[in-house]
């Protein structure tokens, strides 16, 4: 049928039977092919007298070697962690996606942004179901569905902060940048769910209307696009005619009553409100509103400088009453009959001085302003005379103004040519860093610098006896439990100690990457490994001792080509399982010696691996030929075969024969090997 | 050569006829470690001191406060110390020797090891508007702009390495600087590609 030339009658007619699986030439009857592979659907028949189907379920993705005809129940059984991860997820994915009706697509995207979360070990210490709406909620972003990460954390019950966490970290790490969210594309969905009825897609574009206009007056930037969303709706049901409470509309679009009100009060300061409904429809206003945000801060700006203003020209009003009142006394005091001739004198100078300080007062800065006016208030001979020596001194200092002279010398330095552009930053940095380095050095190596601080002041922070008693008493009674907790923990402590059972519960050390197994012979290269970490149960540890003293050349090429794999090869903590399994000595190896019989001088050729052993291979070839030949072959892997080569070896392992089989006996293997038609 | 109306782009380094912005963030909070090199009973301190406060079941550092400069400092039983609050360098540091000396004054030899500056803060105000979603579109690798989670838009800028945080009423928060001069160095940054 293929139209195959038979090979010992040149005839062209050969006949195929699908149920025996070969063909035959009817010529001559040579069997051209043997063991044909068929795939012909068999069928069995039932207790009951129907008859099935025969063959196996197997899953889409993973290693579908566990038979689940309707079950289930088993489905993760036996199979590796990164597959079961795989599978869990796309369940849960599936799950989830159900409940927000996302389409087939979506879903399948999601489940290919989970795998790379997987593969980039980003669902290590996180919630599964965490990862999972993150996922979900990015595909909802990408696709651009209405979906909000708040429903995503309705269904799972969490809080939507933390959801959102979890999102931007996936986000940033999978470098997808889902573009913003617009709030256009909540408005069909709020829309149905407000039931407008016939009148439902011309409120939409109502709303739609009004959201643009927002939009243009930057109302809509860093808020919740909901909130926006179910104010447009609103105003838009409104001016239909619908009579949509503002509880009907937050219960919808899920924000609070308030933030929905302000939006109406922001939307109410536009221009735009002013319009009527008609006008609004035809008619685009041309100017933009500033952010409301941005107005509020411009606006407590002003009032902030209009207090200022304010407060100084109280000062100088009182100032000016304060001069009137000096004035008024005068003139009492001048009607009045001149007493104390010295003393006289002297308060008429000190008078005379307290009007020049209060018009200095007026023109210097508040400070001299409050002085002199707490000394008209005061009216003390003394104060007085203090209060004009403090005035005039006080001009000169300026020293509030000294904290906020360094910004404006940085201000003025700008445009200066910096040493950015001079190219001479670094070497700078340096220079500065080099010299910060030597007062610390020069502390005498970390004593502590007390300059600039007042001992009194520290001592003031510290406790008198009757304090501390008073404080030590509140505080053991507030922190009584646990102390007690402390005390019973000490005792269990000493009592496991005396009995031996001490168990230190140190706190987790997270797992350090192993390092490669440095060796100068295979024996040792083994025993380090061994040391290191128990592969399998499955393997006969004494055996796989004794080897080095039995084996000689082959046997422990064997085990240390798997080694020396493994030194040349940087381990991560991940692969080491697998890696263990692969190294494991030779159950998975030996499976395969047979079908690489046929193969081997073409794998030995094209074995790239720079085994440290090699040449001693080749050495201890002649000494028994058919062993080594047999067993370096295959065991010279090349080095993209392998990750796909240890699930099925490991699989394989599974009827364990044992290393002593395998190895001790190998001479049986290998006979049988020659004995099998070759 | 140029003549004065040719356009500067922003990209040329600062020379002197290039715009700067002119506005200097000011700097609202200093992080800061020290090594007071020997071990502390926390509990002694805790008793001893006006103003610490020491809950083992919920943290395991004292937290200790001073009025001048207004700071807040975390200490250990290993003897770090972490200040937090200063609003410039030398106050950090004036905070932290202010606290070595009290728990010197306690009666453990402490001293004054490592002091280091961790964290640095910064805001300032570009006095405009800024449209977030334009710069999350033309940045979006260094942009983050969820206006679902946080009203700001996260800007994390590579050289040097600051966090920004701006928002749309021209307020923009600088962070995790060690020096000073790269919370300047991000704004002068910025402020181009906010300006537009």
């Amino acid at each position: 049928m293929t139209g195959r030339v038979c090979r010992g009658c040149g005839g062209t007619d050969i006949e195929l039977d699908a149920a025996r699986g070969d063909a035959v030439c009817t010529g001559c009857g040579s069997v051209l092919e043997d063991n044909i592979i068929v795939s012909e659907v068999q069928f069995v028949e039932n207790s009951g007298g129907g008859s099935s189907a025969v063959g196996q379920f197997v899953s889409l993705d993973g290693a579908g070697k566990t038979p689940t005809l309707g079950g289930g129940f088993h489905v993760n059984l036996g199979k590796e962690s990164r597959a079961q991860t795989l599978q869990n997820g796309r369940r849960q994915i599936h799950h989830l996606g159900n409940q927000l009706q996302l389409n087939q697509h979506c879903l399948d995207t999601a489940f290919n942004f989970f795998k790379m979360a997987v593969s980039k070990h980003l669902t290590r210490g996180r919630k599964m179901a965490h990862v999972i709406a993150a996922c979900l909620y990015l595909v909802c972003r990408t696709e651009g569905t209405p979906h909000m990460l708040l429903d995503l954390s309705d269904l799972l019950q969490v809080n939507v902060y933390v959801l959102g966490k979890t999102f931007l970290l996936l986000a940033r790490e999978l470098c997808i940048n889902a573009p913003a969210i617009d709030p256009c594309l909540y408005i069909p969905r709020f829309a149905h769910l407000l039931e407008f009825g016939e009148k439902n897609h011309e409120v939409s574009m109502t709303a739609l209307r009004l959201l643009q206009r927002m939009k243009r007056d930057w109302m809509h930037t860093g808020r919740r696009p909901s909130g926006l969303c179910g104010a447009a709706l609103l105003v838009a049901a409104r001016m239909h005619d619908f009579r949509r409470t503002v509880k009907e509309v937050i219960s919808v679009v899920k924000v609070c009553e308030s933030t929905l009100r302000k939006r109406l009060t922001e939307f109410e300061d536009t221009p735009t409100s002013q319009l009527t409904v008609d006008e609004f429809m035809k008619i685009d206003l041309e100017e933009e509103c500033d952010p409301p945000s941005y107005t509020a801060g411009q606006r407590k700006l002003r009032l902030k400088q209009l207090e200022q203003v304010l407060s100084k020209k109280l000062e100088e009003v009182e100032g000016e009453i304060s001069t009137y009142q000096d004035a008024i006394e005068n003139e009492l005091e001048s009607s009045r009959p001149k007493a104390k001739g010295a003393l006289a004198n002297l308060t008429r100078d000190g008078s005379v001085e307290d009007t020049t300080s209060s018009v200095f007062g007026e023109d210097d800065a508040e400070d001299e302003e409050l002085e002199a006016a707490a000394s008209h208030l005061n009216k003390d001979f003394y104060q007085e005379i203090l209060g004009s020596g403090l005035s005039s001194s006080s001009e000169g200092a300026g020293d509030p103004d000294g904290d906020t002279r360094p910004p404006a010398l940085e201000s003025l330095l700008g445009p200066l040519p910096t040493a950015a552009s001079l190219g001479i930053s670094d070497s700078i940095r340096e220079c500065i860093s080099s010299q910060s380095q030597d007062p610390t050095d020069a502390c005498g190596d970390g004593e502590l610098d007390l300059s600039g601080i007042d001992d009194l002041e520290i001592d003031r922070y510290i406790l008198n006896e009757a304090e501390a008693r008073v404080k030590a008493e509140l505080w053991m009674r507030e922190n009584a439990e646990y102390l007690r907790e402390q005390r019973e923990k000490e005792a269990r402590i000493a009592k496991e100690k005396e009995l031996g059972i001490y168990k230190e519960h140190k706190p987790k050390k997270s797992c350090k990457r192993r390092e490669p197994i440095q060796a100068s012979t295979a024996g040792e290269a083994i025993e380090k490994m061994l040391e290191q970490k128990k592969i399998s149960s499955k393997i006969n540890y004494s055996v796989l001792r004794d080897l080095n003293s039995k084996g000689g050349g082959g046997l422990q090429e064997e085990d240390a080509q798997p080694e020396g794999r493994t030194a040349t090869r940087k381990l991560s903590r991940r692969k080491t399982p697998a890696r263990r399994h692969r190294a494991d000595p030779v159950t998975g190896v030996g499976k395969r010696l047979r079908p690489m019989v046929s193969a081997q001088p073409a794998k030995k050729a094209a074995a790239g691996e720079p085994l440290p052993l090699s040449p001693s291979t080749l050495g201890a070839e002649p000494a028994r030929p058919t062993a080594v030949l047999v067993e370096s072959g295959p065991v010279s892997y090349h080095p993209e075969d392998d990750p796909d080569e240890d699930d099925p070896d490991e699989d394989d392992g599974e009827p364990c024969v044992s290393a002593l089989q395998m190895m001790g006996s190998g001479d049986y293997g290998c006979d049988g090997e020659e004995d099998d038609g070759y | 050569y140029p003549s004065p109306m040719t356009p500067m782009t922003p990209i040329t380094p600062a020379t002197p006829a290039s715009e700067s912005s002119g506005i200097v963030p000011q700097l609202q909070n200093i992080v800061s470690t020290v090594n007071l090199g020997c071990k502390l009973d926390l509990k002694t301190i805790a008793l001893r001191a006006r103003n610490a406060e020491y809950n083992p079941k919920r943290f395991a550092a004292v937290i200790m406060r001073i009025r001048e400069p207004r700071t807040t400092a975390l200490i250990f039983s290993s003897g770090k110390m972490v200040c937090t609050g200063a609003k410039s360098e030398e106050q950090s540091r004036l905070a932290a020797r202010k606290y070595a000396r009290v728990v010197q004054k306690l009666g453990f030899p402490a001293k004054f090891l490592d002091f280091k500056i961790q964290n640095m803060v910064g805001s300032c105000d570009v006095k405009f508007p800024i449209r977030l979603e334009g710069l999350v579109l033309t940045h979006q690798q260094f942009s983050s702009y969820e206006p679902e989670l946080f009203p700001g838009l996260i800007y994390r800028m590579i050289k040097p390495r600051i966090v920004l945080l701006i928002f749309v009423s021209g307020k923009v928060v600088l962070t995790g600087a060690k020096v000073r001069a790269e919370i300047y160095e991000a704004f002068e940054n910025i402020y181009p590609i906010l300006k537009g």
